[in-house]
Formats: C-alpha cells, structure tokens, sequence
C-alpha cells in the first residue's frame, strides 16, 4: 500500500500537511509533515505535490536501522534509533525524506497513517496498493 | 496561551522601533482574535480625529484561533484600520496562507504604528524581526515583488504586498498575497502605502499549542468529514463564487450599467460554466480549505495569467460596465491586482463615469480621448492604470465615487452607488429589501459580506418589509462576520452547509475556552456596537443619513430584465431603518443607546 | 431534499421550473440547473433520459 496523488486536484490548501505533522509529532506545524507541495506560480498556475512511494531505498541505506517496516510493510522511522546521519535523504527519489534538526531530532517520513486522505476535501489524495515496479 | 501563537507584534516605523508585547489574555477572551483583535486595538489606540493617512494611523493585522490549523477554512487574517475611503471603520478579510505563517511564527497581531521616512518592508523569520530596504522594489507591481521574494527566500515565506495604487494612496487601494488574494476594501492598501511599507514578509517554524489535542484532532476530523460528504461540495469547488452569476442575473440581482439593472441581456457569457471552460486552470484554496472558491485562470487573448475573476470582479468589471467578455474581465482583474486596487471599487467607479460620459456630463475633452461608453474594453484598461497612477481623469475615479460625484454635481450624486463613501458591491437591490437593508447598514460601508440576505429575500417575498426581515439581517450581522473573528472562512458554513455545530467543540479543544454560537454571536454584537461608535466618535453628526442608500433604488426602476419596473419606496427604506435601530437598541438616529452598551458590557471600553 | 429524498423521478415534457413548482421548490432559490452535465436554464424541456441536477442557493457572498 502507498500513498498515491492526482496533482491536478491539489488546491494548494495544506490540510494534509498540518494533519501530517499532528499525527507523526502531536504538533500544528506543517514544517514537520512528511509531503511537500510545491506551488508553481503565477506560470503555469498548478500544484505539484511529492509524497512516499514506500519504495523502501531509505531504509536499504539506514546504518541504525532505524527505518523500520511495520506489520503492513509500511516504511516507518523509529525517531528513538535515528541520530541524524542523514544517509536516507539523498537516497529517496521523490525527496520526501526530512531532516531539518532545528525542528525535530530526528529523520521523518510518512507512516500512511492516512490522516491526509481524511482531509483532502478535493480527494487528490488517496492510498491503493503499490503498483509493480518494472524498472 | 493555548490556541495563540502568544505575542502582539508592534512596529514604530517612525522610529524604526520593533517590539513583541504577550497577547493579554484578558482581550484573547473578550475579543478572541482576527476582526475582534482589530476593533480592541482601533479603539484603544487610534486616537479620535486621527488622519487615515496620517502617523496617528494604525493598521492592525490579526490572526484567529483557528488559523493554521486542522481546521476547515482556517486561512484568514483581519486587515483593521481607519479607512482613508469612508473615515469610518474598515476591516477587510484576507485569505491565502499570510494568516497560518502569521501564527507559526508566534504571532497573533502585528500592528503597524507611524510613518517609515523611506520605503521599507517588513521581514519576520521566527524571531529575527527586521525593516529592510524597499527602494528597490516600490514602484514594482504586486506579481513581481511576491515572485521576487519567493524565488530569493523559498516557498515556505508568505508576502502580502501593495502595489502603485497603495504607493499613491488610492482610497481604495489593496494588499494582494498568493498571487491573487487580497485585503480589498476600504483602503486599507493606502494605509500600508501612506507607512511606506511596501511588504510583509512572514515565516515561521514554531508550533500552535492546543488546549485537548485528542479532542482538537476528532474535531477538527468530523469538520472535514462533514465539507466532503456535503452535497454541494463538488458544484462550489468546480465554480466557486461564480456559482451564482447566471442566478442574479436571472433574478435581477445582477449589476448592470451602473446598477441600473439587475440583469444583462449578454450576461449568458459571463456564466460559471462558460468561464470554467474557456479560462479555468486550477481550484486554488486558502490554508486548511476542503472547497477551494479560487478559480485560477490563464486567457488565452490576453495571456493573462489571474487569480479570477470573482463573481464580484464579474459582476462590477463585466455587467455593471457593459462588458460581456470574461477575458476582458479576468485582464481588468489583473490589472487591478497587480496595481493593488480594489476591483469592486473600480469596477464601481468606472461604471460611474460611464454613465456620466453617456448623459453627455463628461465629454472626451474631460476623459483624456476616452470614449467612456458602455462595453468599452480598452478604455476600462485605461482607466485602471491612470486611476492607480491617479492620473489625468483617473485622479477623480481614484477619490471614489462619493467624492468624485460631489465634485462634479449635475445630478451625478443621484447614482453614484455607494453608501458611507464605500461603492456598493455586486447586488442589485432595486427590490431586495433585506439585502438593501444589509448594504445601509454594513459596517464598512457598502459591502454584502456581513448580511448576504438575498436568497432571504427571494424565499420569503422580496419586497416585504417586516420585522422578521430585520431580525434576519441583524442576525447574519452578529453571526457571519464570527468566523473573520476565529480566524477563518465562513463559506464552509455558507456554501456548504454543514453544520455549524461542529465548530464548537473545535475552538473549545484549541483554546481552551467553551463557547456556544449564542457566546459567539454575543462577542459578534458587541463588536457590531463597537464599530458603530467609531463611526460615530470618527465622524461629526454622524446620524441616520449614512445609513441611506443609493437614490437609484428608490428612484430608478429598472427598464429591463428581471426586476423592471420594480423599485423600493423610500418611505420602506426608513420603516426599515427605522425596525432596524429599534431592534438593535439604537436611537432613530443610529446611535447605540445608553442602555444597549451598558447591557453589552461596553461601557468601559468607549469611557 | 424533496420530501427528504435526495433524489426524485420527474415528467418529461415540462420545463424544469415547472417540475420544481410542482415538487414544492420555489424556483428562485435554485442557482444552477445542469441537465446531463451542461448548465441550462430553469425553461429547459426535460426529455426522456436526462438527468437533472439542481443546486439550491443557501447562502452567498
């Protein structure tokens, strides 16, 4: 399973980002969520959003291991094993890998708690299962 | 202080001084935040007969409870200020993401004191608060100084900025943010301009504590829950404001030429659906909303790219001007966004002067060779840069119709629309006596936003004139402008529905406080008692006779489209006033009885 | 809601003001008519087929 976005629908709101950082910190602040928006304006006028593939690369790389997968294999940081080498964040191909150490201290990234797909009034935002990977 | 970012930000730009003051708790729970925040400071700060444009002037931006959260809608700041349009109140809602960055980085209010001897703008990352040089970029259009910020700080920065028309200090002349958002009426642009404050420049990473985090998140979940199963929510997304163009038009709602109709024999072209397919790119929402109103567009004749328009910009630059091209009028938004004017007041302003050119009081000698006929285009793109510019004829249209009308006389007062010195906004009210009623009496002059009472109007009889009709309006009047007070939007609420319930026990998880809507509509009516009193201290023999609308709607019965040959009777128009003031606890001539502000609490407030 | 369904079998041959008449809807409170996807007009002739979406005005502004 994995998180999957219809870029077309994203209005650029950030609900899924504060509904993000309360569930994997219990905190408002969008800084600490783990999908990134990028708004593309004035030209061409469009949201572009990144979110996990739960593609696991990060978790190949973690010398503490401390990315972890759970019962369902989602891909999750334990933040109590992480100590900030940063060696997940190049690896991600969609760079939603976040290490900001001012914020948190600790890596994050999505757990696919869902919380996002709760609140995404435009349903840009939905989990399915992970299509095969050819390449 | 659970649900506040904690501090009141203080800017001397006479001084260059920056100070961070703790929000009192004491007015965080009288006031709440937003448009509360704005009238508590306005009154206690501003001192009696201060020039709008003056360094006694303040502008006061504030953020709510439910800013920047998990919340639906939770994505508006208050612009308060002494309106340089009207002298009277001004408030002005803005929407965007400014409001959740505002309060990540700690901050409730930033209030704006004096004059900065040269241009600066603000810049505010977390704690590091500074005024930086804006030589620069003054003289710069709105889309190019936000683009330019962006692209040098990243996109987690919010810009709120004004553009030549704020320089000029246009009476109606805007702050724009997220290419295409904007604190719009009033004036409240030619505040920040007269301060020499070209920007606002806001970040933070700073988190909002809550009261019941567990409680906050169900709540704020069963909000959203309930925006995306609400039946409209679809139809509201796909066309936003526009939803209701082909509806006023077809219940003379409309404004066409100069308000003297209510519908358009070309508006079919200006319709939602027409707009949606021929210039929509991308539903573009304020922070935290699940049903985005924006409609961001890119003509294909002008290449304009724009946030719009709106069914105002629609209805004050299409209709009311004789213009049935929604290209054109996505191009007259532009424009106006990046000047930094108000649309409705310039739309207003020019249908005017259009009128006037037509019954021969302007001639082309007056208008700079400006053939300023119904349906002219060109001329209105004119007219848009030298109003901002306040330029040749534009420097007349730039004081607002009130001004320009009693400057020029020869009957043109009669249908200058506008009430207190505001241009009236996009509803035709030549029978509509609720939401006539609602125009005469908002509290920043002419704007709809308080008591849009139309559909009210329409279910009920629209030429009634009955007690039930006023209590309507003062209803909406102390309710609707609440969620300007939490910090966010009401059209959650408005456009879809859902019930209002469900905010309850959000703003009591927040902060900490229980209030019922009957708590909140209370603090809506103190506030509405308050504005009126600075009015009133604001304006010499302020009294009844600001309240009165345009003669046009008790004079002019439209000649065509839905509403021909209707038209209210002014002696409804003062019966209707009259229920007004009783029902509010007012004298008949407008002012808050001594009894009504000591029942309100307020009387230490207006010692 | 008509008679709190969500949805109602409706006459063909008569305009949809007529039908929204008929249901008890006055029909100055309804802001979008849009039969098949595509807005029309409050005097559009419903035919056999068509599906006929109103939206009410609730509030505004």
């Amino acid at each position: 399973m994995r998180l999957y976005v219809d870029n077309s629908k994203c209005s650029g709101c950030n609900a899924c980002r504060v509904a993000c950082s309360l569930n994997l910190f219990g905190e408002n602040n969008p800084k600490k969520a783990a999908l990134v928006i990028e708004p593309k304006f004035p030209e061409p006028g469009v949201y572009n959003v990144r979110v996990c593939t739960q593609c696991g690369d990060c978790a190949k790389v973690c010398p503490t291991e401390a990315i972890k997968q759970d019962s369902q294999g989602v891909y999750y940081v334990d933040f109590a094993e992480c100590d900030l080498c940063e060696a997940c964040v190049p690896e991600c191909p969609e760079q939603v890998m976040f290490v900001r150490s001012k914020l948190a201290d600790t890596a994050w990234k999505c757990d696919l708690c869902g919380d996002c797909v709760s609140v995404c009034g435009t349903s840009a935002l939905w989990i399915a299962e992970r299509e095969a990977v050819t390449a | 202080m659970n649900g506040y970012g904690g501090k009141i930000l203080r800017v001397n730009l006479s001084k260059g001084e920056i100070k961070k003051e703790p929000t009192p708790a004491d007015t965080a729970r009288d006031f709440i935040g937003g448009r509360g925040f704005g009238i508590y400071f306005l009154l206690k700060e501003v001192p009696k007969g201060a020039d709008p444009l003056g360094p006694e002037n303040k502008l006061i931006i504030s953020s709510g409870p439910i800013s920047g959260m998990m919340v639906p809608g939770g994505g508006k700041c208050d612009w308060t200020t002494k309106a340089p349009l009207t002298g009277g109140y001004a408030s002005s809602s803005m929407g965007g993401h400014f409001t959740a960055e505002m309060r990540y980085a700690g901050l409730d209010s930033i209030i704006l004191e004096g004059i900065s001897p040269k241009p600066v703008f603000l810049f505010i990352d977390d704690d590091k608060i500074e005024l930086r040089d804006a030589s620069d970029l003054w003289g710069k259009d709105t889309f190019t100084v936000e683009k330019q910020f962006k692209d040098k700080l990243g996109e987690e920065y919010q810009v709120a900025v004004i553009g030549v028309g704020g320089e000029n200090l246009v009476p109606y002349a805007c702050i724009n943010h997220d290419y295409g958002r904007q604190a719009g009426r009033g004036g409240v642009g030619a505040v920040m301009g007269s301060k020499k404050v070209k920007a606002i420049v806001v970040h933070g990473t700073k988190s909002i504590p809550v009261a019941d985090k567990e409680g906050y998140r169900k709540a704020g979940m069963a909000l959203y829950k309930a925006c995306k199963d609400a039946e409209g929510l679809k139809d509201w997304t796909r066309y936003g404001t526009t939803i209701v163009v082909s509806w006023c038009d077809e219940v003379g709602a409309l404004p066409t030429r100069n308000f003297s109709a209510g519908s358009f024999e070309d508006g079919k072209n200006l319709y939602g659906p027409v707009m949606r397919e021929k210039i929509v790119i991308t539903d573009k929402g304020c922070f935290g909303c699940p049903s985005p109103c924006g409609k961001y567009s890119r003509t294909k004749k002008y290449g304009t790219y724009v946030e719009g328009p709106e069914y105002e910009t629609i209805g004050l630059m299409g209709s009311n001007l004789g213009i049935d091209d929604i290209e054109a009028v996505a191009q007259a938004n532009l424009l106006c966004d990046n000047l930094g004017i108000d649309t409705i007041s310039a739309g207003n302003a020019i249908g005017w002067a259009m009128e006037c050119f037509e019954k021969g009081i302007f001639t082309k000698k007056d208008t700079d060779g400006l053939e300023l006929k119904f349906g002219n285009v060109d001329a209105t793109f004119k007219l848009i840069e030298k109003i901002a510019r306040r330029e040749g004829f534009g420097a007349l249209l730039a004081e607002g119709v009130k001004r320009a009308s009693q400057k020029v006389g020869k009957g043109s007062e009669k249908f200058a629309i506008q009430v207190k010195g505001m241009e009236q906004s996009a509803y035709a009210t030549h029978n509509a006596t609720a939401m006539l009623l609602a125009y005469m009496t908002c509290d920043v002059g002419a704007h709809h936003n308080r008591s849009w009472a139309i559909t009210y109007d329409l279910q009920v009889g629209r030429d009634l004139v009955t007690p039930e009709k006023v209590a309507r309006v003062i209803w909406l009047q102390n309710f609707r402008p609440m969620f300007d007070v939490l910090g966010g939007c009401r059209l959650q609420w408005v456009e879809l529905n859902i019930d209002r319930e469900l905010y309850v026990p959000a703003l009591e998880a927040i902060t900490g406080i229980h209030r019922s809507w009957q708590d909140l509509e209370k603090v809506g009516e103190r506030i509405w008692n308050l504005t009126r009193l600075f009015w009133a201290r604001e304006n010499e023999g302020f009294d009844r006779a600001w309240d009165m609308p345009s003669p046009r709607f008790y004079q002019d019965a439209p000649k065509s489209g839905a509403t021909r040959g209707q038209i209210t009777k002014l002696e409804d128009v003062n019966r209707l006033l009259d229920m007004y003031y009783e029902q509010r606890g007012w004298t008949l001539q407008g002012l808050p009885k001594t009894e009504t502000i000591e029942a309100l609490g307020l009387k230490a407030m207006v010692a | 809601m008509v008679g709190g369904r969500a949805e109602v079998e409706v006459e063909t041959g008569r305009t949809v003001r007529q039908t929204l008449e008929s249901l008890g809807i006055v029909p100055e409170v309804v802001a979008l008519v849009v039969v098949n996807e595509v807005q029309q007009s409050k005097d559009y002739v419903i035919q056999e087929g068509d599906v006929i979406r109103v939206l009410a005005v609730i509030g505004g502004g």
